[in-house]
């Protein structure tokens, strides 16, 4: 039953990204976007990663389309009336190769819940999920994770975060629009 | 000055300023809650960063972008910016003061609930950090729909004076 949903939500992000990439419109590929994007971070609540839902539902499907309709609020629509967009057999082509050799890695990863996939055995995972909440008082192993045992890459992270704000801002700032 | 003559977005509607002023209080809180209750269940700081700035995005497709810009205006978002990576990098810092390891919460000498309360500190400061971020990118992204060029070079030489604090948040 279980997988059953999960290949329905996934069918589903499938079929919304192909429209975000063939609807001609913008706005309506935008649309597509988001709701792959959605399909998506319902996949993770599926397989039982809430923190990366969240995660997908709120940067992904929620403040990235904002960003997406403000963006194109500054571009020209295309003339026509076509709905789709011409189909470039050279970039099929490409995407062709690469999806294909992605999908040959894939019959090398353990399956899904599998008990002998290497995070299930490793003794690290074995160590944070005897040690996180005796040593750090927090529930969640993932944050326990992320904010003790990994605190350094995460300070990273918000480095990167606010470098590449400051960065995208100051470029921003030097535009005119006219 | 009526906004809604100066764009073409902005639609001036009852039912969206009335379901607005209802949700953002609440929505608000749920990115606090999220940024706070990373320590118990799913959340953290990024995804509570993240809805806090839904929030502020809400409020100004409600009341018009540049009425919201305008009330956010000054180095606030920036202010926020750099508190946020200023508190995570002193957090670090004061465990190796302590006596611990950079980022070793259990230096302070709190107990277990120290190291708690110290990961929610954090996630506080990266919350800070994603929301001022997204804030000030949403509103310079659109605001030269909304902004006539003599406006728009007047905020500059302003905004400029306060981009030290930003970086030197990031370097400290």
């Amino acid at each position: 039953m279980e997988s059953l949903a999960l290949y329905a939500t996934l069918t589903f992000s499938v079929l919304a990204a192909l429209a975000a990439t063939f609807l001609r419109d913008v706005l309506n590929a935008i649309i597509a976007f988001a709701a792959f994007s959605f399909g998506i971070a319902v996949a993770w609540i599926l397989l039982a990663a809430p923190d990366v839902a969240l995660t997908e539902a709120a940067v992904g499907a929620g403040i990235t389309t904002v960003f997406f309709l403000v963006t194109i609020a500054k571009t020209v629509r295309p003339g026509g009336q076509r709905l789709t967009e011409r189909i470039d057999w050279r970039s099929i082509a490409v995407v062709a190769v690469l999806v294909g050799t992605l999908l040959a890695t894939v019959r090398s990863l353990p399956r899904v819940g599998s008990p002998d996939s290497p995070v299930a055995t490793s003794r690290i995972t074995e160590y944070y999920l005897q040690n996180a909440y005796p040593e750090t008082g927090v529930e969640n192993a993932v944050t326990a994770v992320l904010a003790a045992y990994r605190g350094f890459d995460t300070l990273g992270e918000a480095t990167v975060v606010i470098a590449a704000g400051v960065a995208v801002l100051l470029v921003l700032r030097q535009e005119a629009y006219v | 000055m009526s906004q809604s003559e100066q764009n073409g977005i902005y639609v001036e509607s009852t039912i969206i300023m009335t379901t607005v002023r209802i949700v953002v209080p609440f929505v608000f809180s749920f990115g606090l809650f999220v940024m706070f209750h990373g320590a118990e269940s799913a959340g953290g700081g990024f995804q509570g960063g993240v809805i806090v700035a839904a929030a502020v995005l809400r409020l100004a497709f409600a009341f018009g972008i540049e009425p919201t810009r305008t009330w956010l205006e000054g180095p606030l978002t920036r202010i926020v910016i750099a508190l946020g990576g200023a508190t995570f990098a002193f957090v670090g810092l004061g465990a190796l003061v302590a006596n611990g390891a950079f980022l070793e919460y259990a230096a302070y000498g709190f107990g277990t609930d120290g190291v708690k309360y110290g990961i929610e500190l954090v996630e506080l400061a990266i919350g800070a950090i994603v929301s001022g971020v997204l804030v000030s990118l949403f509103f310079s992204l659109a605001r030269g729909d909304f902004v006539n060029v003599s406006e728009q070079n007047g905020g500059d030489a302003e905004s400029d004076g306060d981009n030290g604090t930003a970086a030197g948040g990031e370097r400290a």
